[in-house]
């Protein structure tokens, strides 16, 4: 059985709760509470946010960081002990 | 035959089958799907030769989040660079994916490219889409065959991590699948 050690927890965890906020948890809360989306005639969504899209596109750059630094640091940390994987 | 996967997830005993024939066809439709749509992209720049990334990174990008980095390649030795780099990154990274080979690296710089990609045209369309565009999925992809190392299956890979080499140099499995 493999588990994830705290780096790993840290960084798939933080990454990948940012990136759940920054899709998921904001576009349920601008689907309870935001002001209506309408389609326009192109079929786009006409945007009028409760959390500015801009704010919600750095929380999930944020989020990308976080597994960017992962992947950089599990290589830059001692090599891996099972070679299986 | 099914292999159990088990697991702690968020606290949790985690623990589920999984079909092995199943999980190793996908695994090789997505490298080769994926690997395609890079490898194409990077031939079709060579064949259009010369490219020019200034209209991306000096013109659409300089208005987003990422411009302040982007625009310091949009002159000199650094655009030049960028002109090379990107149709012969893609081209590798797609080659990397189609042969199986150094295929969490290949990923790996798939997933670093899509950033920009996802960022300049999703913020130049305004999000017009919503936030979960083609491109973020594309970069889901590479992370997941990253994570898989999906160049194990019937991918160069495999033969690569049976070398001298790579058996002596354990680190060198963070770059294969």
């Amino acid at each position: 059985m493999t588990e994830l050690t705290t780096t790993e927890r840290l960084a798939l965890y933080g990454g990948g709760l940012l990136l759940l906020l920054g899709t998921v948890g904001i576009g349920l809360l601008e689907i309870v509470a935001g002001a209506p989306h309408p389609v326009s005639g192109d079929g786009q969504i006409v945007h009028e946010a409760l959390v500015p899209i801009t704010v919600r596109s750095y929380i999930i750059l944020l989020g990308l960081v976080f597994w960017g630094a992962y992947a950089t640091l599990s290589v830059a940390r001692s090599p891996p002990t099972d070679t299986s994987v | 035959m099914a292999t159990n996967i088990q697991t702690r997830l968020l606290g949790q005993d985690v623990s589920f089958p999984v079909k092995e024939s199943k999980l190793a066809y996908w695994l090789v439709v997505l490298r080769l799907i994926v690997g395609w749509w890079f490898l194409h992209a990077g031939l079709d720049k060579f064949l259009a030769w010369p490219f020019d990334a200034s209209w991306f990174v000096g013109g659409a990008a300089a208005q987003t989040s990422l411009g302040p980095v982007l625009t310091l390649f949009s002159d000199g030795v650094l655009l030049s660079f960028t002109n090379i780099m990107v149709p012969l990154g893609q081209t590798l990274i797609g080659l990397g994916l189609i042969v199986g080979a150094l295929t969490r690296l290949a990923a790996f710089f798939g997933a670093f490219l899509m950033v920009f990609f996802y960022f300049v045209n999703g913020e130049t369309g305004g999000w017009a889409h919503g936030v979960v565009t083609g491109d973020l999925l594309g970069l889901l992809i590479f992370a997941m065959i990253a994570t898989l190392g999906a160049g194990r299956v019937l991918g160069i890979d495999a033969y690569l991590a049976k070398t001298t080499v790579v058996q002596n140099h354990p680190r060198l499995r963070y770059f294969i699948g």
